[in-house]
């Protein structure tokens, strides 16, 4: 116990005054004193299953649990299988105290009643990008905190962009372009996921709401012109037909195995691509149809929530435990190590000094939306709606401006 | 060298090409194990500049759970083959209507989705309290071992001669005592080819694992291997390696078994 | 044709145990069947029944997402499956899930026969040749599918490199990015995988057949093809029957493969009553439907295994 603490103030010690700010601002609502210190631990449930993240994960729960006097047991569990666990442990009533969700299932989670209201205990999400506190608030109430964010936006080889005399590209038709001039035998200029899931869907959404398209309507131009590109993208041999089956990893391989000159992906393919220091890259915002536009991307991360607990005195802690988590100290922390992005707006010129690399992400996110912001739990059917229009278009049983009525059963 | 030393000899030329071309995506997997990304987009035909950082890893991580998927597959063998030979050899020699509709609930039980019985496992379980437990694991692998080894053993014991256990019988041996000391010992082959695939059901389970565990103790390696792969960043590399590793002991195993298959075929000659 | 046949049991069947231990041993005898099958029965009974009703239950539900947490679950007659009947897919699915079956199950089984039979013929390393056959079991399936889909990838997999290097196609061939071919390529894969259980299950059904009765039929002429359709066949008729039975079961709710592969992709090109049972439970929460879609896949087999049971017991009357 003690070397945990020493740990955690080693941890700290840079931000120190971070810290203390942290714990002293709202201390009096949220104090020890009314959660009470009979509650030795908390069980924790998330799915950062795998390393380098799960131990930095590790480090920053670590962290909290000393300052807050507790232990934790903690279970990961891969991906796809956490909602699964989670219904299961929901139907005998186990749930874990604390529980990570990916930001776009918070909504749907909170909508059956098993997580508590933040705001209740003591949290806030003041200070924090708006479109973050839409993905975790439900009818007006909080029901989680991210600490960090991330989203997508354009990466580049360097190298080959030099070779080929492009720039990186600014606009869809440079995009087109530079996509085109980029192919070559054995390579193609851009990778990106267009798969049937929820993936694809995520992947596309940048062009959709850059241009100014809607899920709360998916039959309009706006929506089409963005499945034009990438059509026209996979029609012209610029990327390959393959990218209906590709997952955001097998675009990061292409581009590490020098078979894509660009990609659109995430910061966290960062550690890997840093493995194979011989590919050179830069990351830009992803492009914009007409140069007026802002650059709209969908934010990722995910939140930690609060399961309804009939021991008030957990559940406080648990909250208190969140609110740690959601530390300035926490956050930053968190954003170094694991290339993601702080969810206060106040730390991100900070982080950006420090992490240079993240400038163009960072900038992503500071206009970037959430997917459920607008239709919350109804979200997951129109992003099914969207990754299946997507491959009614690339496969060319439909075209983009059909694809989404066809798609959506019209 | 005799005419039928040649043939056999081609025998053995063919059956390697067979064997060539049905494992080809295992050594594609190995190719893909033994190249820092884990994957064969670059890769040549042969492995040339192979990294075993993977396996590095693999070892060091995995071996834990590999002695638990051991040890759980075993324990499904046994308990499943203990619990299905009676009743398939009942299936089989007994004459009643109840054979039938016996056979009928099994068939059916196969149809069953897993999670669907997983889920219900777990609820059963978090209140008996066999959470995280081999024991726990085993049983429900044998949700699967026991009645696939029903079925097989029955169809076999379907053409067991009904005259061998009487002859017993008249000795004065009990229904129980002719069963183990007749029917057993002839029925080995079948025994161990319904046990072979008890084995390989339970350890290529990952429903159950996934489903049945929450803290990191018990652990099987087809979701020790999932330590592997995120949610975003996948080390297939460390993947591939991992599942080359577990492979080795398991096929000896097999290997070891069908050498027994093979003995017992010849010493199952009584009939 | 039947009657031609030469099989090992015909001889004593008529005089089976059972009919004549209805004598003094009675009693006793019955207490002692039923143990020889109750512990199988107390297993089954604790591991299915609760599921099996619980599914069925269910798939008259509206059980969704909320229901998880809240346990309510109102009843909604047949309305899931008027649902997932009219839905637009089902049709697809239905035609995928038929020709994913058949096409897996009829080139398993001749194929694993081919290979059964060819094992079957002593030589050198055919014992360790057929064990290693069972490798492909040993790898998850994760890892599998990965490989395959490697292997299929349009521009750099192996398959295409290969075929074109040997000048078998001008074009790459889309396996699992073409619409019209991924059906294919993913019943290629499953092929491949069933292969080994099918090898090792009929190659101990044809360990099982006496050498003798090959010597009286070649007394009887019966050589090569004829040994094949009078000795073997019949004598291989009880676990292929069995072997085909659980083929059908087992393939019909394939879904991991399905799903590392294409995910019902390319535009639902490979979309089975499954993949779509699991997308409906799992992605769209709506578990009353997937519980329904299962349901269907259930009545489907249970068919097959009517039909099975009545050939089997054909088998043992006659």
């Amino acid at each position: 116990m003690i070397s945990k603490r020493i740990a955690a103030v080693l941890a700290g010690a840079t931000t120190v005054s971070l810290v203390l700010a942290a714990c002293g601002s709202n201390g009096e609502d949220s104090s020890p004193a009314s959660s009470g210190d009979s509650v030795k631990s908390l069980t924790i449930l998330d799915y950062y299953n795998n390393d380098p993240d799960k131990s930095l994960v590790q480090k920053g729960l670590d962290s909290c649990a000393s300052q807050l006097g507790i232990t934790i047991q903690r279970e990961t569990v891969p991906g796809d299988t956490l909602i699964q666990k989670v219904l299961q442990q929901a139907s005998s009533k186990t749930l874990p105290d604390v529980l990570m969700l990916d930001n776009p299932d918070v909504q749907q989670i909170a909508a059956t009643g098993a997580l508590a209201p933040l705001n209740d205990m003591g949290l806030s999400g003041d200070g924090v990008i708006q479109g973050m506190v839409d993905a975790t608030s439900y009818q007006g109430k909080l029901y989680g905190l991210a600490p960090v964010t991330n989203t997508i936006a354009l990466f580049y080889n360097t190298q080959m962009l030099q070779e080929a005399g492009v720039q990186p590209p600014k606009t869809w038709d440079e995009l087109k372009a530079a996509a085109k001039k980029l192919t070559k035998p054995g390579r193609y200029g851009i990778a990106f996921n267009a798969n049937a899931t929820y993936e694809g869907s995520w992947q596309f959404l940048p062009a959709m709401w850059t241009n100014g398209g809607d899920e709360t309507d998916l039959n309009t131009p706006q929506v089409s012109e963005a499945l034009q590109l990438w059509v026209d993208l996979v029609q012209s041999g610029s990327a390959s037909k393959s990218v209906i089956n590709w997952t955001q990893g097998d675009a990061k391989d292409q581009f590490v195995a020098g078979k894509a000159a660009m990609m659109v992906n995430g910061p966290w393919q960062i550690p890997a691509l840093e493995k194979t220091p011989n590919v050179k890259w830069e990351v830009v915002t992803f492009p914009l149809n007409k140069p007026d536009q802002t650059p709209v991307a969908p934010l990722g991360g995910e939140a930690w929530t609060v399961p309804l607990n009939k021991d008030q005195a957990k559940q406080q802690k648990a909250a208190d435990f969140v609110k740690c988590l959601n530390s300035d100290e926490n956050e930053l922390a968190w954003a170094k190590a694991r290339f993601t992005i702080p969810t206060k707006t106040a730390l991100l010129d900070q982080y950006v000094k420090e992490v240079p690399s993240m400038k163009a992400f960072t900038e992503q996110v500071k206009t970037a939306r959430s997917r459920t912001g607008k239709l919350g739990e109804k979200w997951p059917e129109a992003a099914k709606v969207i990754y299946q229009a997507i491959q009614l278009a690339l496969t060319g049983k439909a075209s983009a401006q059909d694809a989404f009525k066809q798609a959506s059963g019209g | 060298m005799n005419d039928s030393a040649v043939r056999r000899a081609v025998y053995t030329v063919i059956g390697v090409l067979i064997l060539v071309v049905m494992l080809f995506p295992v050594y594609w997997m190995l190719n893909a194990s033994l190249q820092p990304s884990g994957n064969t987009l670059t890769a040549g035909f042969l492995p040339l500049h192979p990294t075993f950082s993977g396996y590095q890893r693999a070892l060091s991580e995995q071996g834990g759970n590999l002695v638990t998927s051991l040890i759980i597959a075993t324990g499904t063998v046994i308990l499943s083959l203990a619990i299905a030979t009676p009743c398939a050899y009942a299936l089989s020699q007994f004459r009643s209507r109840w054979v039938s509709v016996g056979l009928l609930a099994i068939l059916i039980s196969q149809m069953i989705p897993g999670i669907v019985i997983a889920n219900a496992l777990y609820t059963a379980y978090e209140r008996i309290g066999l959470l995280n437990s081999i024991p726990g694991l085993i049983l429900a692998n044998c949700a699967s071992g026991i009645p696939f080894a029903i079925l097989i053993l029955r169809s076999f014991m379907l053409s067991l001669p009904p005259s061998l256990v009487e002859a017993a019988r008249v000795d004065g041996a009990g229904l129980f005592r002719a069963f183990v000391a007749i029917v057993l010992p002839i029925s080995k082959n079948s025994l161990i080819t319904a046990g072979l695939f008890s084995f390989l059901f339970s350890w290529s389970d990952f429903l159950f694992a996934l489903t049945l565990t929450t803290k990191g103790g018990v652990r099987p390696v087809t979701l020790g291997i999932y330590q592997y792969l995120g949610t975003q960043v996948q080390n297939w590399n460390a993947v591939m390696a991992t599942a080359v590793l577990s492979a080795i002991p398991a096929i000896v195993l097999l290997v070891a078994a069908q050498k027994y298959i093979a003995a017992g075929a010849i010493g199952g000659a009584v009939k | 044709m039947a009657q031609a046949t030469i099989t090992r049991t015909t001889d004593a069947r008529g005089t089976g145990p059972v009919r004549r231990s209805r004598g003094r041993r009675h009693r006793g005898e019955d207490l002692t069947k039923i143990l020889f099958v109750l512990p199988a029965a107390v297993a089954m009974v604790a591991l299915f029944g609760y599921p099996v009703v619980k599914n069925l239950l269910m798939s008259l539900q509206d059980y969704g997402l909320r229901t998880f947490f809240t346990g309510a679950a109102p009843w909604v007659g047949l309305k899931n499956y008027s649902t997932v009947v009219t839905d637009n897919l089902f049709s697809d699915a239905m035609v995928n899930t038929a020709l994913f079956t058949i096409g897996s199950i009829a080139f398993q089984f001749v194929i694993g026969l081919a290979l059964a039979l060819f094992f079957h013929r002593r030589f050198p390393l055919s014992g360790v040749l057929r064990s290693l056959l069972l490798l492909p079991w040993l790898l998850p399936l994760i890892v599998s599918s990965a490989t395959w889909r490697s292997i299929l990838e349009q521009d750099s997999g192996i398959l295409n490199r290969t075929l074109s290097w040997l000048h078998l196609i001008n074009e790459p061939v889309p396996w699992l990015n073409s619409p019209s071919v991924a059906l294919i390529a993913v019943i290629g894969v499953n092929i491949w995988i069933g292969i080994p259980f099918n090898v090792t299950l009929l190659y101990s059904g044809l360990a099982e057949i006496p050498d003798e009765l090959y010597e009286a039929g070649q007394l009887d002429g019966a050589t090569g093809w004829r040994a094949f359709w009078f000795i073997t066949w019949p004598n291989l008729r009880a676990v292929a029957s069995v072997l085909l039975m659980l083929g059908v079961v087992y393939t019909i709710k394939v879904l991991d493969i399905i799903l590392g592969l294409t995910g019902g992709g390319p535009a639902n090109a490979t979309q089975t009553l499954a993949t779509q049972s699991y997308e409906r439970s799992f992605i769209d929460f709506k578990f009353g439907e997937g519980a329904a879609l299962s349901n269907i896949l259930i009545a489907i087999s249970f068919l097959f295994a009517i039909f099975y049971l009545r050939s089997t017991r054909r088998a043992i009357d006659e």
